[in-house]
């Protein structure tokens, strides 16, 4: 249970509709809602079914949180999309996490080669630049059929300060009593995150 | 009362639920659809809830309702009211019995689309109070407040939350399941000095009620506690005054100033919920204690403009910062930023340079223009239109396509680039008939959505016929109220409307409405389609293309498939041109061939339609 001296910790979330990036925003805001850690989640889907930009911020531990992270404040970033990353640098906090999933999600234009697409290293270096610490976490980093979003959650959950403030058996219990059928799918992924170091 | 995450919207429910409400009427419209997208799937007893036609429709239940001593609750976002506007401030004259709530939704930053209105002026227009909350939970406590303020005044009242509110979701104590409505008896007044317009006298009577009523809102608000007064211990430093959201950011602004060296002690703060009317004696109490002011308020400076007044009627001479004077801009939202600059340039304190400014990445981000999902039926029109243009030898260019809004207006998008423009609910045949009148020789097309059709085409088709305004117009009936995430509509079909619903056949409707030529397409049948486009747009007279298939979210939802579709490596020569024409999003380029996710195709056949190595395989099912 949180002893009241639980430290503010926003988490700023992004990536393309169809990720299950606002999933993880709400697994996380039932981990703090049972750990009574106050939570904001604001969630901004626009034309998520459309594979549109997605973002989400979750803020943690204060009582009064308005629903915007500020620039450069984020404790964490998770971005599920290599090029969606980089509308989340401005975000992050000097020494603040950043991971990416690096998954190319590309729009038209890019696959006819008709318009240009970020490279990982471009990435890394706004975040390097911004301050931020950054990891990269890729689709061969885990089993085929195994959700993306509940690995780079347990991921996050490790290597990073958030598995201080969030107990991570009990983030995996809201991952299973979401998805009953798929428990032992998203254990699996979940421990796998878990176990993740680069 | 029980403790869970809910959102702002959700709250906004809950606290009419507590209060008593009645009857809930609202059209969708981001970020305010969930509160009755809410309701209607917790269907609590002895309450009505109804998607209306429109907002105007909505707004003017919700005051039959109260006319009749009930509480009602109308929800819509800005531009919705903008529709309903013209009954409100009648029914602002008339004033209410039971408690009316209207809930309208602003979106400063533009998450959603449409403007940056500000709906605020409404309130001062309409001489109506507007209550708004800063989160959840205060959403919660102020829903029901207004109930009380509404009920004490007899005025209908403003609830106005913001995108970043609405779509908050925060933890809180919540009644999930409130005793039903209390059973009132319904008043039959028959009054009509009060109910009708009829004549000056009665007019200018209501419109002394109504400041009145006004007068009274503000009373009572200041007896209901509704705003916050904190004034510093000594006097002489700075007031900020914090309207709606901007407030919550505030106490994280103190932890960041007092690291700048600004004691939040030596701050006064007026918290302000109601927006409108000013408490004035709060602020009168601010300015005998403060030597200057900060106003935090999004978008327009209309409590600053307010302030400025006061100060001049009680001769408060301390500077007055915000957008007039200071730095902040009219454009967008506010955030800790905000507070912690505002402060600064009230105080005279310089900031560091890059304080809460990241750095600016995602200009290198790729593009990523939205367009219709795998197996949209808008796709096979936008195909068949853009087909049917060049059939009949026009270039694009000279071919005026009026677009509407909803899920139809991404038809102004790649690959299709049909569309030419977006104005409002209705307006695409409007201003189709407007290009037709200037005396443009070259055939005009208006698209629109049913439930855009419903809310505001049916005057302006009725306007064409009478008028034989000679244009083409393309009802996309998808079935639903797509883009804002689903909603019933008049046409939807008949398993989906509630019991005791009816529908409203547009095959059925659009001929009554005397179009005499009207025509009925599948949109996943493209040579059809366009066919009949073509045969259309040559015609005289008002023509009305009805092109019919559910949108494919929902028909996938209920796991329908079409056809089975597959790529024939062999004779896929790579020319992408399935995906440069149909840009549906379940299709790759992949190593020999084009690659079709199976998880994504609904098998509308579109692809299949327009491969010109007839290299995708489209198998019917069953
Ligand atoms: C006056 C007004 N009310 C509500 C909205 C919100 N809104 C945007 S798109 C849309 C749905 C349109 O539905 P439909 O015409 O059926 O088109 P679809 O999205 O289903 O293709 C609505 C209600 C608005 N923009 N303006
Ligand atoms: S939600 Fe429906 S109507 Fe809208 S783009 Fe997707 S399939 Fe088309
Ligand atoms: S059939 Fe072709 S166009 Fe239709 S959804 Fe499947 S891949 Fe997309």
């Amino acid at each position: 249970m949180n002893d009241g001296t639980a430290q503010p910790f926003d988490i700023y979330l992004v990536g393309v509709g169809g990720q299950g990036v606002l999933t993880i925003g709400e697994i996380l805001s039932q981990a703090a809602l049972a750990q009574e850690i106050p939570a904001n989640f604001y969630p901004t889907k626009g034309m998520a079914q459309r594979g549109g930009f997605v973002k989400a911020q979750l803020r943690l531990g204060r009582e009064a949180a308005g629903a915007n992270i500020p620039e450069r404040s984020a404790d964490l970033v998770i971005a599920m999309e290599r090029s969606e990353g980089l509308k989340a640098v401005r975000f992050i906090k000097l020494g603040g996490d950043f991971i990416v999933w690096d998954h190319v999600w590309a729009p038209t234009a890019v696959m006819m080669e008709q318009a240009p697409y970020p490279t990982l290293e471009h990435l890394s270096e706004q975040v390097h630049s911004a301050g931020g610490r950054f990891h990269d976490l890729h689709p061969h980093d885990l089993p085929k059929g195994l959700s993306e979003n509940i690995f780079v959650l347990g991921v996050a959950l490790n290597n990073t300060a958030l598995g201080r403030l969030l107990q991570p058996d009990l983030v995996r219990a809201k991952v299973e009593e979401r998805w009953p059928e798929a428990a032992a799918k998203n254990a699996e992924a979940f421990r796998l995150g878990l176990g993740f170091y680069r | 009362m029980q403790r869970k995450i809910v959102s702002g919207n959700e709250a906004l429910a809950l606290g009419a639920l507590r209060a008593g409400v009645k009857v809930v009427a609202g059209y969708p419209g981001t970020p305010s659809s969930e509160a009755v997208a809410f309701l209607l799937a917790k269907k609590p007893e002895g309450v009505h809830v109804e998607w209306s036609a429109n907002e105007k429709v909505a707004l003017e239940i919700a005051a039959g309702a109260a006319w009749a001593g009930q509480r009602s609750l109308t929800t819509m976002k800005m531009s919705g009211l903008n529709v309903a506007y013209d009954s409100l401030i009648s029914i602002a004259y008339s004033g209410v019995n039971g408690g009316m709530v209207v809930y309208v939704a602003d979106d400063p930053g533009v998450s959603a689309g449409m403007a940056e209105q500000d709906s605020r002026g409404f309130a001062l227009m309409a001489d109506l109070p507007m209550l708004e909350p800063a989160t959840p939970a205060e959403t919660y406590r102020l829903s029901q407040a207004a109930f009380e303020l509404s009920q004490r005044t007899g005025s209908p009242v403003f609830l106005r939350l913001v995108t970043a509110v609405a779509h908050s979701h925060a933890a809180l104590e919540v009644e999930e399941d409130p005793p039903p409505p209390p059973e009132l008896p319904i008043l039959l007044e028959r009054d009509i000095q009060r109910y009708t317009k009829a004549g000056a006298a009665i007019c200018m009577a209501q419109h002394r009620d109504l400041i009145a009523r006004l007068e009274k809102a503000e009373e009572v608000i200041g007896e209901m506690g509704l705003n916050q007064l904190t004034l510093a211990q000594e006097a002489g430093g700075l007031g900020i005054i914090a309207c709606g959201a901007t407030a919550v950011y505030l106490e994280e602004g103190f932890e960041r100033l007092a690291k700048l060296g600004v004691s939040p002690e030596s701050l006064s703060v007026l918290r302000l919920s109601s927006v409108h009317p000013l408490p004035r004696q709060e602020v009168a109490r601010l300015f005998a204690h403060c030597s200057a002011l900060l106003v935090l308020e999004e978008l327009e400076p209309l409590v600053e403009r307010e302030l400025i007044v006061e100060a001049r009627r009680l001769g408060y001479a301390g500077r007055i910062v915000g957008k007039l004077d200071g730095p902040f801009s009219r454009i967008g939202e506010y955030g800790l930023r905000e507070v912690v600059e505002g402060v600064a340039a009230a105080v005279g304190l310089s900031l560091p340079k890059d304080l809460l400014r990241g750095l600016a990445a995602e200009g290198q981000a790729a593009a990523r223009p939205i367009t219709v999902c795998a197996g949209c039926p808008h796709r096979g029109t936008y195909l068949a239109l853009n087909r049917a243009i060049r059939l009949l030898k026009f270039k694009k260019d000279e071919v005026m396509v009026t677009g509407d809004i909803g899920c139809t207006i991404l038809g102004m998008n790649p690959p299709f680039h049909t569309v030419w423009n977006e104005v409002s609910m209705g307006a695409s045949l409007g201003i189709a008939q407007g290009y037709l009148a200037a005396g443009l020789k070259t055939p005009v097309i208006a698209t629109i959505g049913d439930s855009t059709f419903f809310h505001a085409g049916l005057p302006a088709l009725i306007n064409a016929v009478q008028h034989q305004a000679p244009l083409t117009l393309i009802i996309l009936d998808n079935g639903w109220t797509a883009m804002t995430g689903m909603q019933v509509n008049p046409g939807t079909a008949e398993a989906f409307q509630r019991e005791g619903w009816q529908r409203l056949d547009l095959a059925a409707l659009v001929p009554a409405m005397g179009v005499q030529q009207f025509f009925q397409v599948d949109p996943y049948d493209l040579k059809t389609t366009t066919e009949t486009m073509v045969q259309a747009i040559a015609l005289p007279g008002v023509k009305v293309i009805l092109a019919r298939r559910e949108c494919s979210i929902q028909s996938k939802r209920r796991g329908l498939r079409f056809r089975r579709v597959r790529v024939l490596e062999e004779k896929c020569t790579l020319c992408k041109l399935c995906i440069t024409t149909t840009g549906c999003p379940a299709l790759s380029i992949g190593e020999k061939a084009v690659v079709i996710d199976p998880a994504v195709c609904v098998g509308c056949s579109l692809c299949a339609q327009v491969c010109p190595a007839k290299a995708i395989e489209k198998e019917e099912i069953g």
